[in-house]
């Protein structure tokens, strides 16, 4: 019974911890202006995440090894480091993100405006990195993240014409209001929003972080298999969501309020108030978890002590580096920048910078000096090197269409 | 017809394991006796003639002499030597176990390459309040 419910809650959590700000607003613009055309992308991205989040997890559970060891073991110090910087960034821009996020969100609820949440936020991230045990930390910004099933509710509200949106969904073409260049450059973006790189160094460090052993990996494969799908299912209703609300009403998404509109008028103040609920959840998790994932790759780039089952003066610089990290995110969200811009490039950069992360993975996932008995199986591979030529793809091609379309607009 | 070489000679067994000094020890998490991480391996020190210098007529095999780590790290990455004064070393002789991660016999606590761990947690990290319990 106990080990059921381990297994129910981990699963719940997956779900939950699924969606950050990036799926929030890059499901809602692309929703708004695409309609579900785009829905196959993300099913693309899940399966992606599922793939590597699974490998990276077997890895840290066998091996005990963490993600950026592994790539900087296997990649050497040079291009280890550009991938470091590359990550890093990229992580620091979702720091910022997220952050904003939570703090727009909390206008959203109380009319104060976001930048005096900003600080309130940045210092409650910190308290909970600094003081609170990690299955707590997770679990419970999970569990109230499944809140943003409220999306999904709300679609079932608005009597959407079901056979239209599915006829959209499978037979996917570019809407006549829209080029292919844009089409193709938002479908980059929700690949990269899907599998952002932060959710592997953070899954792999989890895994180490909780003690997984390979009797763990049963449950671990269930909640990557069942969790993340069903994450990506309430993606999908937030993309839906928008493209019945706001799309006929030609309203694109910019701010954080048209992203809650279509929930907001299918079920009124309680389901906005669920729904706020929910993305303050999501987006204090995923800060949580990119915050993390900043210390993560450092430290482990560097061989430095990490882990949230240190006591902070145990890994000093680990703990020292995600300060830095949360200062500097406050200091870029102060100037005043837009953190909703924000988000939509940094899903973008994430999908520029995936091979450097997921070639390693498989590399290691296939040595049985690391792995014994547990290296990777046909199938798996197979897909792997699917997925790779994917995001090969992607990343080579987010920047001349980056340009060409003007960062889509 | 052409003479048929002398087949070679097996070569000779080598006794204990065969390490690539790139594969198995460059780049690689270093622990200390605890299991507390201290580094990765970002240099090898070794034994026998510097750089660029002739090798004498029958010199001794080169040994594993240190491991490095610190701003040769920069080094190795955009070129260049760092003064072997800038050196961190963490002698051989402390290393116990050589696997996917290297184990060292000693405690961390005395290594030169933790002084800025050692640092940061007495002078900032240890002094915030809470920074010296358990997370909860």
């Amino acid at each position: 019974m106990k080990r059921l419910l381990g297994v129910a809650l981990g699963i719940l959590t997956a779900i939950g911890g699924f969606v950050d700000i990036g799926d929030l607003v890059t499901n809602a613009v692309v929703g708004s202006r695409f309609g579900v055309s785009l829905v196959w992308v993300v099913a693309v991205g899940v399966v992606g995440i599922c793939l590597f989040a699974n490998m990276s997890g077997r890895v840290a559970a066998v091996s005990g090894r963490a993600t950026f060891e592994v790539i900087r073991e296997r990649l050497g110090p040079r291009a280890g480091l550009a991938n470091l910087a590359a990550s890093f960034l990229i992580n620091l821009m979702t720091v910022t993100a997220e952050i904003g996020g939570i703090a727009l969100a909390l206008q959203l609820a109380s009319g104060v405006s976001y930048m005096l949440w900003i600080p309130m936020a940045m210092l409650a991230v910190w308290l909970v990195i600094w003081r609170v045990k990690f299955s707590i930390m997770e679990n419970v910004t999970g569990l109230l993240g499944l809140s943003l099933v409220v999306f999904a509710v709300a679609l079932f509200l608005l009597k959407p014409d079901w056979g239209a949106l599915a006829g959209q969904a499978f037979a996917p073409s570019v809407p006549g209001s829209e080029g292919p260049a844009v089409y193709w450059y938002y479908a980059i973006a929700l690949f990269g929003a899907a599998m952002t790189p932060y959710e592997v160094f953070f899954f792999s460090s989890g895994a180490v972080e909780e003690g997984w052993r390979v009797k763990d990996l049963i449950q671990s494969r269930l909640n990557v298999l069942l969790g993340f799908p069903l994450g990506g299912f309430l993606s999908v209703a937030i993309a839906a969501c928008s493209a019945v609300v706001l799309l006929p009403a030609g309203i694109s998404v910019t701010t954080l309020s048209q992203v809650a509109l279509p929930v907001a008028q299918a079920g009124g103040q309680l389901a906005l108030a669920v729904l706020i609920l929910g993305v303050v959840a999501a987006t204090f998790g995923a800060a949580l978890e990119t915050t993390l994932s900043s210390g993560y790759t450092l430290a482990q780039f560097f061989g430095w002590s990490w882990g949230k089952f240190r006591r902070p003066a145990r890994a000093a610089r680990f703990h020292m580096a995600m300060i830095v990290c949360l200062l500097a995110g406050v200091t870029v969200l102060s100037t005043g920048v837009d953190p909703i811009l924000v988000t939509e490039y940094s899903v973008v950069f994430s999908a520029i910078a995936l091979p450097l992360t997921y070639l390693p993975i498989l590399i290691v996932a296939n040595d049985p000096q690391y792995m014994g008995e547990h290296v990777n199986g046909r199938v798996v591979n197979i897909l792997g090197l699917l997925y790779l030529v994917i995001i090969l793809t992607a990343s080579l091609a987010a920047i001349p269409l980056m340009v060409v379309t003007g960062a889509g607009a | 017809m052409r003479k048929q070489p002398p087949p070679l000679r097996k070569p000779p067994e080598v006794a204990g394991r065969l390490l690539d000094a790139q594969l198995h020890l460059l780049d690689r998490q270093l622990l200390d006796v605890d299991g507390v991480p201290v580094t990765t391996i970002d240099d090898l020190e070794l034994s026998g003639p510097e750089h660029d210098e002739p090798i004498p007529e029958g010199a001794e095999a080169p040994r594993i002499t240190a491991l490095l780590t610190g701003p040769v790290l920069g080094t190795r990455i955009f070129g260049g030597r760092p003064p072997s004064n800038r050196l961190i070393r963490i002698p051989w002789s402390d290393v116990a176990e050589v696997g996917t991660v290297l184990r060292l016999g000693v405690k961390g606590e005395s290594l030169d390459a933790l002084w800025v761990e050692r640092w940061l947690r007495d002078r900032v990290i240890g002094r915030i309040p809470g920074g010296s319990h358990d997370p909860e």
